[in-house]
């Protein structure tokens, strides 16, 4: 009927969640469910809210900027970039990258500014980041494997460049179940201009089970089919559920050692409770005026309005109890590099100056939002992009193109240390020299805080125990507090 | 430390003693180096391979130390010098890896410690000076080796006489089996199901489409004292016949095979020829093509069924997995994504024919499997000419009639084109230095009556272009093209293509190397001989992977579950065949039918195992509940195509029309990438059979995510089933949902005015059985209530439309 795996884990985590287990404690069934692992000797059972050892952080809030958002022009301060612009880049004179021939070094157009106690500097773009950089523990050392968007977004999310593979907030719902009763466990939250590059892969449930998918829901975008239709009234529909239940109900009795058909029962009333508990988390009319002035919602700038309230919407999601929060800002690229997204190939100036606004004041105000309800103690908050640009600039343009040897990425909030950096840049951000480290090591990080040890969290596919962190990982100690 | 130095000390004299036995043993004479070489070899070598290699070699490289060669493994590490010949006790490759003051050992990090003598030996190597033997590279040893089962000849298996058990169960020789399998763990099989069940069963299984209420009176006339043989037989013979098989089994192949019709990656465009390759693979299983034929045409049918599309077609199947077209200046980047692709196609063909996870090989030897490198690379060679892409797909006879048609056009047109040059070139010349003889006039004329005709041969040649763009040109599949590919092909170290080591030629897997029909293509001329040689040895009579995986497959669609539960590996980490014995009869039975797969359907059909009941019983649960020994029939959900097909059909919407290009149940936008956005309403359109959807890759639809279709992304050998609440929304209220209740509701009101009569129907189109009295009355209320078409949509949605028995 399903694989041994699957069946198991049906049992143990979507109904567990559901607060049903007791009516799958069949003989044994719990004992076999460990037995299901080919890799791990322990008791641990997935999707029941156990975790591998005591975590830090009981879920996770994950910001997306695609289109590679440029290390040195936000995070990452490179005093001799600014002291070198206009000078070629030592050892790399001709350098040819993802779209061709580069120029010179060029200074961020922005100076950086120290910020908090720490006087950790970051882009004068980002004014009102500036006041978490005390909480942030920043990574400047990450590597990539593609200099591509796509195959970069999904590395970032999946671990693997291939698609096909399920990202972090899928092994998360995997590893951990649902902590709600009436909302989805993963949440992905697509920006007004779109999907990012490789759009789905990067909520995608890989092959893990289709219910550990990402349901994709934003300010401007309901959960798919949660509307009863216009053509149904609200009688009928009552009257039909009860009727189907009924169905249902008389079939279970003759076929009772099918927990699945419990299960399928049990998912038609978790349905019927997200579609009242989903428009009542989307409404973001009970917030107060201050709460939507601070994060920017009411902005006549229609795209930090957008984003504004899909930020005000993750921290709706995470104080329901929603495990894996993926906020995206900004989107796949358009024809034109740099319009939809971060990709700034030609102007980087101009570029910038549309795309940071609409991403300072929302995020910041999230995560000072966060931090005030206390959700920052057991939320972990991680920033994301998939590489980073270039020092010099590209060819006869005011651009920079994708630098895959280093990047930016950065986390705050459960378990992580404020105030810190981990590894360094060359002079000039071209390449990761000190701690380099990679989107496997960061995960291994998370499912660490997490509660979860990265060696055994995994799942068998096609002759391989899949894990989101493949052959490799190390946990970076150095930014857990 | 004294401590330390202290037990070392007498860790040696004790050794010392342990050591004189292992001397004598391997007769090593003292200062001969070639003794001590061969002591490394024997001894030293398969600890070091089996214990530090994993972690110390070039493409790990923990502790930046890599161990495999004498140069790397005397430069030392992060942590320094690790060994000085003839001086153990300044070597930490030898005192990491002994215990310290009763501490374990420091090496190796992760597994089992040297044991007492192996530190023993590595110790003395060291005092021997530590020589190492010409160009010996150290290598991890896989877990599995030639003796594994998998790789071992196919099994000349005589089905066991079962002397006790039910009668009916001792005739068959899949029952045999499995009888005795059963016997062995104190297990008995159910009793024969109910015909209702059966033809539902069976009917979903070979067409992916319920019985019709008439094929289901039929038949169950046909069992009036249950099930009954003939009328099983006759069942089976006409689903096999029945044109919904090979769409619903090609369905099955299109899932191992990774068929997805868009390039994936960043842009994911939409590729809108690739169903000829769809239709080819579902007439391939209608006409029960020979599978080691179809397989000769998966990897080479551009070069055995030259200029007959339908063949060629067949080696679509290497250019229809995902790619990465965006393109890349840096150089680097671009061999890395050459590779990748390479790597694709290596993995779908070692995953889909021989069951072998071959791309775990790209980095390293398979750690579990004996997969070499070196294998890879044979295989990277074998494709390295394909790239994805469309191509010309036409008979000889479509490309001679049209160009028998093109050629007087063309020449005509070339004719004209000619003089028109030729008259252009005179009027050029006349109006730069008119001849000095000629009149004003009569210059004038001349140049008149030159533009004159120039007009008209615009005219004409203008004509003639349309023409010629009227005839049809030939069609344009996604077939792929081959290129010349000389060579030379190298292992690339730790799978990186800037990294090459050595030279391999297209090949075959070293583990078979011991079979006649090992090979290796050695002239490189040609790309298509490398193929071809290819699939010969997938498919020679010794072989046994391929039938055995084959085999596996059939078994699966049928029970659930596969004899080996994990259908595309056959290592390692794969599971174990339930029943082994059975596995090879049944491999060999399908190589007996010459490949062909409907005897060997009907071969398992008509056994008592197929057409025993669900019923779940307490004991055997208890010991097998997944019913692996198939103690019972495993009941199963639909797969999503099932579920939409079967709404489809309840709602006597089914569009049956086969082939030709697919419908889409999403929105396809373009800027730059590709956006699948999912439709909200279906129109009459896609009321097709859901294999001929057009399945691009990373797009969500609705009923068919919902309910574990995969991404064509990865290859799916075995589809999850999983319950989630997204099911209920898209079931409950998607308008496809909606209108397919309308039509089915519709439909019961034409069959007849009385209530108890469109009950009944309702019953049966959805069910395949007939209602009780207390479910009629039931429904009657209801229907009371919400309507006929209420009624309906709770059918749709109910558990027993989707599970079967």
């Amino acid at each position: 009927m399903t694989t041994r795996r699957g069946f198991l884990e049906t049992i143990c985590g979507s109904l567990s969640g559901l607060g049903l287990s007791h009516l799958l404690m069949r003989d044994g069934l719990l004992a076999n469910a460990s037995a299901a692992s080919k890799t791990s000797g322990s008791t641990w059972v997935p999707g029941i809210g156990q975790t591998h050892f005591p975590a830090k952080a009981k879920r996770v809030l994950q910001i997306y900027c695609p289109g590679a958002a440029s290390h040195i022009d936000l995070w990452d301060y490179k005093p001799e970039l600014f002291a070198r612009s206009g000078q070629p880049l030592p050892g790399e004179e001709n350098l040819v990258s993802f779209q061709g021939k580069n120029g010179n070094l060029m200074a961020p157009p922005w100076e950086f500014v120290p910020c908090g106690q720490t006087g950790k500097r970051i882009s004068s773009l980002l004014p009102h980041m500036a006041s978490h950089v005390d909480d942030i523990a920043f990574i400047h050392s990450m590597k990539a494997k593609t200099n591509t968007h796509g195959p970069g977004c999904v590395l970032m999310n999946t671990g693997h460049v291939q698609e096909g593979f399920p990202s972090a907030g899928a092994w998360l719902s995997y590893a951990l179940g649902s902590e709600n009763d009436n909302l989805p466990t993963f949440v992905a939250l697509p920006d007004l201009r779109g999907e990012p590059p490789n759009g789905k892969a990067n909520w995608s449930n890989g092959f893990l089970p289709a219910k550990h998918q990402a349901v994709v829901m934003a300010a401007h975008l309901d959960i798919r089919n949660l509307k009863r239709p216009a053509s149904m009234s609200a009688d009928e529909e009552a009257a039909t559920r009860e009727y189907l239940k009924q169905l249902n109900e008389q079939h279970l009795e003759k076929n009772s050692s099918e927990t699945v058909l419990a299960a399928r029962i049990a998912a038609y009333e978790l349905a019927a409770r997200m579609q009242i508990s989903a428009p009542e988390v989307s409404d973001l009319a009970s917030e107060s005026m201050q709460t939507h002035e601070a994060y920017g919602t009411t902005s006549e700038n229609k795209l930090l309005a957008a984003y504004a309230k899909n930020c005000l919407l993750s921290r709706r999601l995470l104080e329901r109890g929603v495990r894996f929060v993926n906020l995206y800002c900004a989107s796949r690229a358009s024809g034109v590099d740099g319009l939809l997204n971060w990709d700034a190939h030609k102007t980087l100036k101009a570029d910038y100056e549309r795309h940071a606004p609409v991403f300072d004041q929302p995020t910041a105000a999230l995560l000072t939002d966060l931090k005030q309800r206390g959700l920052l103690e057991d939320t972990l908050v991680l920033w994301t992009t998939e590489f980073g640009r270039m020092p010099t600039h590209q060819a006869n343009t005011t651009g920079r193109d994708h630098n895959p040897d280093a990047f930016t990425v950065w986390m705050m909030g459960a378990g992580v240390k404020g105030g810190t950096v981990y590894g360094a840049t060359d002079d000039f951000g071209r390449r990761s020299v000190t701690n380099p480290t990679n989107v496997w090591e960061f995960y291994a990080t998370v499912l660490h805080l997490m509660g979860f040890d990265y060696q055994r969290l995994s799942w068998y596919h096609n002759g391989f125990d899949r894990k989101i962190t493949d052959v490799h990982g190390r946990i970076i100690r150095e930014v857990m507090s | 430390m004294r401590f330390a130095l202290v037990w070392r000390l007498l860790n040696s004299m004790f050794f010392a003693v342990a050591f004189c036995a292992l001397l004598s043993q391997h007769g090593f004479a003292e200062d001969s180096n070639e003794q001590a070489v061969k002591f490394f070899r024997e001894t030293v070598a398969p600890v070091l391979a089996a214990k530090c290699v994993g972690c110390h070699r070039a493409d790990n490289l923990k502790g930046q130390f890599d161990i495999t060669t004498p140069q790397n493994l005397l430069k030392g590490g992060e942590s320094g010098v690790a060994l000085v010949p003839g001086q153990p006790l300044k070597s930490s490759l030898y005192l990491r890896t002994i215990p310290h003051e009763g501490e374990k050992p420091e090496m190796p990090e992760k597994g089992e410690a040297l044991t007492e003598l192996e530190a023993e030996s590595l110790r003395q190597w060291i005092s021997s000076g530590a020589p190492w033997p010409e160009g010996f590279v150290l290598k991890e040893k896989s877990k599995a080796d030639a003796s594994f089962w998998s790789f071992q000849p196919l099994a000349h298996v005589v089905p066991p006489d079962v002397k006790s058990g039910p009668e009916a169960w001792r005739t068959h020789p899949i029952d045999r089996f499995l009888l005795q399998e059963m016997q062995a763990k104190g297990l008995f099989p159910n009793p024969p199901a109910t015909p209702n069940e059966f033809i539902r069963r069976i009917t979903f299984d070979l067409t992916g489409l319920p019985p019709t209420p008439e094929e289901i009176e039929q038949f169950v006339q046909a069992c009036p004292n249950g099930l009954h043989d003939a009328a099983i037989e006759q069942l089976i013979d006409r689903l096999l016949a029945s044109p919904r098989y090979g769409e619903q089994w090609g369905r099955h192949w299109l899932d191992v095979i990774r068929f997805g019709e868009s390039r994936g990656y960043e842009r994911n465009e939409i590729i809108t020829n690739l169903w000829p390759f769809r239709d080819y693979i579902i007439r391939s299983f209608n006409e029960d093509k020979p599978f080691d034929r179809m397989i000769h045409e998966h990897l080479a049918g551009d070069v055995i069924g030259k200029d007959q599309p339908k063949i060629e077609v067949g080696s679509a199947f290497l250019v229809a997995g995902p790619y990465d077209d965006v393109g890349n200046q840096d150089a680097v980047a671009a061999a890395q994504i050459r590779a990748d692709q390479m790597d694709e196609m290596i993995r779908a063909t070692g995953e889909a024919f021989l069951g072998l996870s071959i791309g775990c090989a790209r980095c390293h030897d398979h750690k579990f499997d004996p997969i070499l490198a070196r294998d890879y690379y044979a295989f990277y060679a074998t494709f390295a000419g394909t790239v994805h892409g469309p191509r010309e797909v036409a008979t000889l006879e479509a490309r001679q009639a049209r160009a028998a048609t093109l050629e007087p056009l063309q020449k005509l047109k070339q004719s004209k084109q000619n003089e028109k040059t030729e008259i252009e070139k005179r009027l050029a010349e006349l109006k730069k230095t008119p001849p000095e003889s000629a009149s004003e006039n009569s210059l004038e004329d001349s140049i008149a009556t030159l533009q004159d005709r120039q007009g008209l041969l615009k005219g004409e040649i203008a004509e003639l272009d349309t023409q010629i763009s009227k005839i049809p040109a030939l069609p344009v599949w996604w077939v792929g093209n081959h290129r010349s590919a000389p060579g030379p092909f190298h292992v690339f170290v730790g799978g990186n293509p800037q990294q090459k080591s050595e030279i391999v030629l297209p090949s075959g897997l070293d583990v078979f190397n011991t079979l006649p029909s090992k090979y290796e293509v050695a002239d490189l001329t040609h790309e298509a001989t490398r193929r071809v040689a290819l699939a010969k040895w997938l498919t020679a009579p010794d072989q046994p992977l391929v039938p055995r995986v084959l085999a596996n497959r059939i078994w699966q669609y049928h029970f659930g579950s596969g004899i080996v539960d994990t259908p595309s590996d056959f290592g390692y980490l794969g599971g174990r065949p339930t029943h082994p014995a059975l596995l090879d009869w049944i491999a060999g039975e399908l190589v007996k039918s010459g490949w062909k797969l409907k005897p060997l359907h009907k071969l398992i059909l008509t056994s008592q195992a197929y057409r025993q009941s669900s019923d779940w019983r307490d004991d055997p649960g208890k010991l097998d509940a997944a019913s692996r020994l198939l103690w019972r029939f495993p009941p199963r959900r639909l797969s999503a195509e099932e579920i939409r097909d079967s709404m489809l059909n309840a709602a006597g919407m089914l569009n049956l029309s086969m082939g030709g290009p697919g419908f889409r149940l999403y929105e396809y936008q373009q800027d730059n990438v590709a956006t699948y956005v999912p439709k909200d309403v279906h129109g009459p359109e896609t009321y097709r059979r859901t294999v001929y959807h057009h399945t691009a890759r990373a797009s969500r639809v609705d009923v068919l995510t919902d309910f574990d279709c995969p991404d064509p992304a990865l290859a799916e050998p075995r589809r999850a089933s999983t319950t989630t609440p997204l099911q209920a929304l898209t079931m409950m209220n998607h308008q496809f949902s909606i209108d397919m209740a309308t039509k089915f509701a519709g439909r019961l009101e034409q069959v007849s005015s009385d209530m108890s009569a469109r009950i009944q129907v309702a019953y049966l189109l959805a069910y395949g059985r007939s209602p009780t009295d207390r479910e009629i009355s039931q429904a009657a209320k209801v229907i009371q209530q919400v309507g006929l078409k209420g009624f309906c949509h709770a059918l749709l949605n109910s558990n027993e439309f989707i599970f079967i028995r």
